[in-house]
């Protein structure tokens, strides 16, 4: 039952885009169609964390598809896996209620490519051949595109292209390394397979091991986004209309690390070792510069894109640490953030609905005239600050103080970037909120939709701030496995 | 005791949540209400708590928070003396202000965020005070910051109060990155978060790392207390509501540093090193502060410089390793602190939001005798007259810092001294421009009425004036017929062991020497600031006006933050973006594929356009960096 459920919740939402092509003359019923699709996929999903939480241990499907080549369909289901398509399909369903009314034209496609991009999403996150993977990867990438250059802003197409080019770019050379690999893998084994349980077991040369690794490292870095490879992201965000946004911050960018860890690290231990220092440095660089830079920013949209930079800066040096404590911390920032940046995506589309602009002088003195939408923004700017309490600071102590336990160094420096996410953050509330109202046009405080979303997710933020064991349980088996799979990655970093 | 010690602190978190959730639903009566029954029901609990701990110590447990293996996260509180009594001081006062800021806030419309702020806060204190797992209390620690920030900049309309709020959020949270680097430490030496547990073996720590930790704490706690060099923040949060920085500004959040000083004392308290430097932070902060207040026109300003430079003693206090005079000095600071704030709540109340000084006088005295008598009272407990509760308090501060080995103690004992002489002086002159003689724009001031303050505002400054007078009895020197209540009581807190018998010679002689200082102090303020005093104008006269504008601007460590650090990191936030990240790298992409559209004329057969140039040229430039990568990985 629980094999057929996971490929239920990969295509469902692919099915339900086709569908709602077929309504493309009615936008009220693509609409209610792609709500019901996603609802019924997030139920799914409750579903299956309910069955996995009663019957923990990972729940694989393997079937062969194409036999010539030995590629499977396979997929494997964990408490990593499980947490990530769960914020999927949630995302997902608060995309379409934000799109709701801000959508007009083209509602159908709209929706499809939408739907489309849960699947690539979800699938990624379940993939264990390469093979899928990577079409999956590509999957998720074309959507996107469309969104950004359809119903993106002003310079949506250029953006659009911009992050295409990145993306595919970073996808080609992990082709051809992931081709390489299995290439290799053939002439020692005989057997062609892109599986990723059989081609960590392959034997590479120092040397070609860092040449593949650094193709993957590359893509993956592209997608996360890590210094220098980032200037995509700023323009995408920007440009996306919001339900875009959303993807590319909740979704899009948690694929990039992912793929690190769950790809890059088993597959190549030795040169990922060797790649912490650098992963450290670049995870800083990331760190303090996006932040740094979002205090320039005049565009409130931009600002969050460069905090996302700066954000994903923190969970890399997570991920580097590869400790028992960042790691868990570094996974559940993933769904923090997620979570968090998606939140003010959406409330910086909703002041622009209202003030037309996204401009931050245009904003001013919000708090007076929608209470509600500036309590919202509140909760969601002081979760992103790490404030105890909410989601964000769970996962930043645990990567902070588990730093010490490996590279002490490290965590004080990191300490440090708190104060550099305040100081952004504290700039845009009260550029927004405070002062004086710029004009005496009423604005509408927040409808009984958009409460909802916000509501939705100030709940999970909440939860996750006071309660998160349930969420870190569901890591313990995976990270563990992380931990002891790559031994050698361990034992070489003499932990 | 479990259920006592959770009501104690959930009272006032359901009552913030209360008002958040509801607040804007139900009456106005009914939210002051609920705001104030929070706090006072918080007190009772604090009451029974105190009474059947009976001076002992437990560790309790509510749940855990979080877990990864061995970094377990638990809400749990330690209640020992030192806990039980900061949390009655803070429950009383909160009381006292949230009662007060009833009458204070009756025209404001803001009042639901204003009373949900005023709880969330004490239940964040309360926090902080309890704690046993640092990581529960860095909520504490980071929730009242928050709410500070709320409060500060509650009158959000002018981005000036705004800003106020934002600076005082900053730089205690630059305080709190030593703390968190603590935290840290911590759980890589100990393996754990508990304050108990960590006192308890401190003694596996070696001296460097104690030096380590006492320095770091230091750093945390001078954010959060206004130590030098963090202490600019605090007087311009008195940009907030009056009754917000009587409670956050004076009595506790400020306190908070001090405490966790006193909390951990025993993991740095072996380190001559980190005492030495806490007490110098804590005189020449003493000192600055008493300098500071001496020259300020605004009446908030001056409680302010005077809050800065009292918490300065509390920290010489830990310094010189007593910390049941810390403690002491700590309790009685917050009576009459938040009197004198009160008290200049209802003056500014009475004159319309008027707050320099110089616009009062003698009809305050004569218009609001109910203001005037407990304002004397708290002055007097500031300026340390004898028989105060200030009196006794800084008087042992004094004494343990006279007593303390090294020459070194006796210079700042010293300097300590001379701040009290100051401390009068500032004192008094406030209090005579304030309530003797007249105002300096007596013209224009004299249609302006006195508006008389709601008589719940006055009730609640009489409770705390007859504190400020009697507090002293708690820790009554042998000298004076006392038994030392709270010494004995404090005798089972880590690192507050008995210092050994004072002298009575020692004891006697500085009583008679801050005494004799005090009045001195006082007599010098009514010559230079009484109704004719030679002084008594907004500034110095003129060659004295270089030390004047010193003073004033507080030896100009703000305009110094801007022109250093604000100024120079926005700048390099413009440099970054628009140098850096716009026409560094991604121009840098951009023209590296016009060079290669070059390239691509050549090989239009198979390419075109100017997509697939800057793809040809990405995939270039993404290969330069693929070699780096791979050369370095495959040879490190």
């Amino acid at each position: 039952m629980i094999p057929l459920l996971l490929s239920a919740i990969i295509f469902l939402p692919l099915f339900g885009g086709l569908i709602v092509l077929a309504f493309s003359r009615y936008p009220d019923r693509c609409r209610w169609i792609s709500l019901g699709i996603t609802g019924a996929d997030l139920f799914l999903v409750a579903n299956l964390l309910v069955q996995f939480i009663q019957n923990p241990g990972a729940i694989t499907v393997d079937l062969l598809w194409i036999e010539t080549f030995g590629i499977r369909y396979a997929l494997a289901l964990d408490g990593i896996s499980l947490l990530l398509i769960l914020l999927t399909a949630f995302l997902t369903l608060l995309c379409v209620l934000v799109s709701w009314r801000s959508i007009t034209k083209r509602v159908a496609a709209f929706h499809f490519f939408l739907l489309l991009s849960q699947t690539g999403v979800i699938g990624l996150f379940l993939a264990t051949d390469l093979f899928l993977f990577y079409l999956f990867w590509e999957l998720q990438v074309i959507p996107l595109f469309f969104l950004i250059g359809i119903w993106g802003h002003s310079d949506r197409v250029h953006a659009a292209i911009k992050f295409f080019i990145f993306s595919i770019t970073g996808s080609l050379l992990m082709l051809i390394a992931l081709i390489g690999v299995v290439m290799i893998h053939k002439s020692q084994t005989g057997e062609v397979s892109f599986s990723i349980y059989a081609l960590n077991t392959t034997l590479l040369t120092a040397k070609t091991e860092g040449w593949l690794y650094a193709a993957f490292l590359l893509a993956f870095a592209i997608k996360i986004p890590l210094f220098p490879v980032h200037t995509w992201l700023p323009d995408a965000h920007t440009e996306a209309p919001t339900a875009g946004s959303v993807i590319l911050a909740g979704l899009l960018l948690k694929t990039g690390m992912y793929g690190l860890f769950r790809i890059g690290f088993p597959l190549f231990p030795g040169a990922a070792h060797n790649s912490a220092s650098v992963l450290l440095i670049l995870g800083f660089i990331g760190l303090f510069y996006g932040a740094w830079i979002a205090l320039a920013q005049q565009d409130m949209k931009r600002l969050v894109a460069y905090s996302s930079i700066s954000h994903m800066g923190l969970m890399v040096i997570g991920l580097a640490l590869w400790n028992r404590y960042t790691l868990s911390g570094s996974i559940l920032q993933m769904i923090n953030h997620g979570l968090v940046t998606s939140a003010l995506f959406i409330l910086v589309g909703m002041i622009d609905e209202r003030i037309g602009s996204r401009q931050m002088e245009k904003a001013g003195g919000l708090w007076r005239k929608m209470p509600l939408l500036s309590g919202f923004f509140l909760l969601f700017a002081m979760a992103s600050v790490g404030l105890p309490g909410l989601n964000n600071f769970v996962g930043e102590i645990l990567i902070l103080a588990g730093a010490f336990k490996t590279r002490p160094w490290v965590g004080a420096l990191g300490f440090v970037g708190i104060v550099f996410t305040l100081v952004y953050t504290l700039r845009l509330i009260q550029e927004v909120l405070f002062g004086e109202p710029k004009t005496d046009d009423p604005y509408p405080d927040l409808s009984l939709r958009e409460t909802a979303i916000l509501g939705a997710i100030a709940i999970v933020v909440i939860f996750i701030g006071l309660h998160p064991d349930p969420l870190l349980n569901l890591l313990e088996g995976p990270v563990g496995e992380l931990l002891g799979g790559t031994k050698n990655l361990l034992t070489l970093q003499g932990y | 005791m479990k259920p006592i010690l959770l009501l104690l602190m959930l009272f006032p978190l359901l009552g913030g949540l209360f008002s958040a959730l509801f607040g804007r639903r139900v009456s106005r009566w009914t939210v002051e209400r609920v705001a104030c029954a929070g706090v006072i029901l918080s007190f009772i609990m604090a009451l029974i708590a105190f009474d059947s701990s009976g001076g002992k110590h437990q560790i309790i447990t509510f749940f855990t928070w979080f877990q990864v293996a061995d970094f377990s996260v638990l809400m749990d509180v330690r209640f020992d003396p030192l806990a039980a009594f900061m949390a009655l001081t803070v429950t009383f006062v909160s009381s006292l202000i949230h009662i007060y800021s009833v009458g204070y806030m009756k025209h404001d419309e803001g009042y639901v965020r204003y009373f949900c702020y005023l709880n969330l806060f004490v239940f964040s204190m309360l926090v902080i005070t309890l704690a046993d797992n640092l990581v529960f209390l860095f909520l504490g620690w980071e929730g009242v910051g928050f709410c500070s920030y709320g409060l500060i900049g509650f009158w959000y309309k002018d981005m000036k109060n705004a800003s106020a709020g934002r600076k005082a959020f900053l730089l205690t949270r630059i305080g709190d990155v030593a703390f968190g680097i603590a935290i840290g430490l911590f759980f890589l030496i100990f393996n754990s978060l508990s304050i108990t547990y960590i006192n308890g073996h401190a003694d596996i720590l070696t001296p460097g790392t104690m030096t380590l930790f006492g320095l770091l704490l230091l750093w945390a706690a001078a954010g959060k207390s206004a130590q030098l060099p963090l202490s600019v923040w605090l007087p311009d949060a008195m940009a907030g509501p009056t009754p917000v920085s009587a409670l956050i500004h004076a009595a506790t959040m400020v306190t908070a540093g001090v405490y966790l000083l006193m909390r951990l004392f025993p993991v740095f308290s072996g380190s001559a090193t980190a005492m030495a430097f806490i007490a110098v932070a804590g005189t020449l902060t003493a000192f600055y502060g008493a300098c500071a207040a001496l020259m300020q026109g605004d009446i908030k300003r001056v409680l302010a410089y005077s809050t800065i430079s009292q918490l300065g003693y509390m920290f010489l206090a830990v310094g010189a390793g007593n910390i049941t005079a810390g403690m002491f000095h700590l309790v009685t600071h917050a009576f009459f602190k938040a009197l004198l704030f009160l008290a200049a709540g209802c003056v500014i109340h009475a004159l319309h939001e008027e707050q320099n000084i110089f616009r009062m006088g003698k009809k305050l005295r004569l218009a609001l005798p109910g203001v005037y008598w407990p304002f004397l009272a708290g002055a007097a407990a500031l300026s340390a007259l004898p028989p105060t509760a200030g009196f006794f308090s800084k008087d042992e501060i004094l004494i343990s810092t006279f007593l303390h080995a090294g020459i070194f103690y006796k210079f700042l004992w010293f300097i300590a001294i001379l701040t009290a002489a100051l401390t009068a002086l500032y004192t008094f002159r406030l209090f005579f421009i304030v309530f003797t003689g007249e105002s300096l724009y007596y013209e224009e001031e004299s249609e302006k009425s006195v508006e008389k303050p709601p008589p719940n505002m006055i009730a609640t400054l009489w409770p705390l004036g007859v504190l400020a007078i009697f507090a002293g009895l708690l820790n009554l020197p042998a000298g004076w017929g006392g038994g030392g209540w709270l010494s004995e009581y404090f005798l089972n807190i880590p690192g507050a062991a008995h210092h050994g018998e004072i002298p009575h010679s020692v004891e006697n002689g500085m009583a008679i020497a801050s005494a004799v200082i005090g009045i001195f102090g006082i007599i010098c303020a009514w010559f230079l600031y009484g109704p004719k005093g030679l002084l008594r104008r907004p500034d110095l006269p003129g060659a004295w006006g270089g030390l004047f504008d010193l003073l004033r601007e507080a030896f100009y460590l703000d305009w110094l933050y801007r022109r250093y650090i604000a100024w120079p990191f926005e700048k390099m936030a413009d440099i970054l973006w628009n140098r850096v990240d716009r026409e560094g790298i991604d121009r840098g992409l951009y023209s590296f594929a016009n060079t290669f559209m070059l390239f691509s004329q050549i090989l239009r057969e198979w390419t075109s356009g100017r997509l697939s140039g800057y793809l040809f040229m990405l995939f270039m430039g993404l290969t330069v960096i693929l070699c780096l990568l791979a050369i370095n990985f495959s040879i490190l």
